[in-house]
């Protein structure tokens, strides 16, 4: 008889082990730091992706794992994967947030604006934490970094259920777009009309069509909010361009009970433009700045400032520029990169941190000064600021 | 219909009516330009313009171009941070690595012919080359979604 009860011991624990192990919280607490290594580790993306999902699956139970992978490999040896699916995750536990919030906090941390999103998200959940989380937003309202601001922001409007949208106004268009379709995905229809303007933005940097992105994410929100009441059939397309925002436009009005303009295309300026630079930083936010032949520099995303540098140092700043000799990629981007791209001589590449070579920093010094020396102090600054971090040492 | 003459697509008709021997030439050009096909521009806005979720029902739009040749515009990045040229990358639809980690239906995974390596290009890119569609998995999780085998990148 007693036999039999083992047996049936035994018989129940070998079909739950099996089960028990699909349930993330449960596993042993060496498999986490298998499971952590993978998800910053893998070769493979797709395997990193699972395990990232794995490890937030597992909330608090798999913190222990995240950490002590930090202190052994730092903190920038966390991928974004692993930050993403974590900020994803809808649990509420203190030590998840915790690391949530040092993340965020953490100015040198790669994906502090996906940590920050996480936040954000779980932020109307979490009442007794209201004044504190209220504050970190707040001190993130005008980050350099405009995912990070807008993450910030959207923390805050959710938080206390407000409309307006706090800190200074805002100046980069993707910030607009991804504030207006963070509220929509979570419930709150925004003003819809800088998601109209979006869809006609056919803005181009350097050859990057950051309008037709910009256009994809208004038209993805756009749809995910209207449903059934999308124009488009399943499969099916539109005439073309102007058809479908017309029918968009009163799909949206009637759902919303907004009065929506026509947006009018928004082009790029005049150029052609001869050559420009790039920053993109998580740390310290992007810098867009391109010129033409003749010495008009424009500054912005949207080229929103453009200044013309006096001849005599223009010509002497693009006798410099000719002499840089510069091929391939430089150094090893994980995060922050800087673009540089002109014609005569044909000059395209990326730099990573502390990878641009020392003639070139010095060279893009010298456009700051012109600049500065052209009325223009904050540009200069931004420029001579941002490129800090890519000069060799 | 013959299905040589189906593959011609809209002017088929035109040249079945033509008398057999002027037919020939034509067919074969036709053939010729079939075989090597003219790749059909895709786009994210396609590739990524659904949620995507395991195990989901892909929509039409993807899978109708399933072992295609194809052109896809975005930007090249590497499986892993690193230097050297590369036989495999991921085209993605966002320069900045920033913004976050690419949805699987963000990304085509572009493997050149064997061999043959580069160093990932700055900026826009065109790929081009036979692209398959579904889900591919490894230990239990899809991996991906999109692979290509990269003729040319431009």
């Amino acid at each position: 008889m007693t036999g039999v009860k083992h047996l049936r011991i035994l018989l129940l624990v070998a079909i739950a082990s099996p089960l028990l192990a699909f349930l993330p919280g449960l596993q042993d607490p060496g498999e986490w730091a298998k499971d952590v290594e993978k998800a910053c580790t893998s070769q493979r993306y797709g395997l990193r992706l699972a395990a990232a999902r794995k490890v937030a699956a597992g909330g608090a139970a798999a913190v222990p794992a995240i950490r002590e992978f930090m202190q052994k490999n730092g903190p920038n040896a966390v991928t974004a994967a692993l930050v993403e699916a974590i900020a994803d995750q809808t649990t509420l536990e203190a030590v998840v947030l915790e690391l949530l919030i040092a993340w965020a906090k953490n100015p040198d941390f790669y994906w502090r604006a996906q940590a920050m999103r996480g936040i954000a998200q779980r932020a109307p959940k979490l009442p007794g934490f209201a004044k504190e989380l209220r504050a970190i937003f707040a001190s993130y309202h005008d980050d350099p970094a405009w995912l990070m601001r807008t993450f910030a922001r959207f923390g805050s409007m959710v938080l206390d259920g407000v409309a307006t949208v706090p800190g200074s106004p805002e100046t980069d268009p993707r910030a607009v777009v991804k504030l207006a379709t963070l509220l929509l995905a979570q419930g709150t229809v925004p003003p819809l009309q800088p998601l109209f303007e979006a869809l006609a933005d056919e803005r181009t940097f350097l050859g990057d069509p950051w309008g037709q992105r910009n256009a994809q994410a208004a038209h993805q929100a756009l749809k995910s909010w209207l449903g059934d009441a999308h124009p488009l059939p399943e499969g099916g397309s539109f005439a073309d361009k102007q058809t479908a925002i017309d029918r968009l436009l009163a799909a949206a009005s009637a759902k919303s009970g907004q009065q929506l303009r026509t947006p009018a295309p928004a082009l790029d300026p005049p150029g052609p433009f001869a050559g420009g630079i790039e920053i993109l930083s998580c740390k310290s936010g992007d810098l867009f700045v391109r010129w033409t032949e003749d010495g008009v520099v424009h500054a912005g995303l949207d080229a929103a400032l453009s200044v013309r540098l006096p001849a005599d140092a223009w010509a002497r700043l693009s006798q410099q520029r000719a002499q840089q000799h510069l091929e391939g990629n430089l150094g090893v981007v994980i995060c922050d990169a800087m673009r540089l791209s002109w014609v005569e001589p044909k000059v395209h590449v990326k730099v990573a941190p502390a990878s641009l070579p020392a003639a070139t920093a010095n060279w893009l010094l010298d456009l700051s000064q012109a600049l500065d020396i052209a009325g223009q102090p904050r540009l200069a600054a931004a420029l001579s600021t941002g490129l800090k971090q890519f000069a060799a040492p | 219909m013959p299905e040589t003459a189906a593959n011609l697509g809209e002017d088929a008709d035109e040249l079945l009516s033509l008398p057999p021997a002027m037919l020939r030439v034509p067919v074969l050009l036709g053939l010729l330009c079939c075989l090597a096909g003219d790749p059909t521009k895709i786009s994210f806005a396609v590739l990524a313009g659904f949620t995507y979720t395991e195990g989901m029902t892909l929509p039409k739009e993807v899978t109708k171009i399933d072992e295609t040749v194809v052109a896809i515009r975005g930007f090249m990045q590497r499986e892993v941070p690193g230097s050297g040229p590369v036989n495999q990358f991921l085209l993605v639809n966002e320069a900045c690595g920033c913004n976050g980690t690419p949805k699987l239906n963000e990304i085509v995974f572009c493997t050149l012919p064997d061999g043959v390596t580069m160093d990932p290009l700055p900026g826009v890119v065109t790929v081009t080359g036979k692209i398959y569609v579904g889900e591919e998995k490894e230990d239990g999780a899809v991996i991906m979604l999109y692979q290509m085998d990269a003729d040319t990148v431009k």
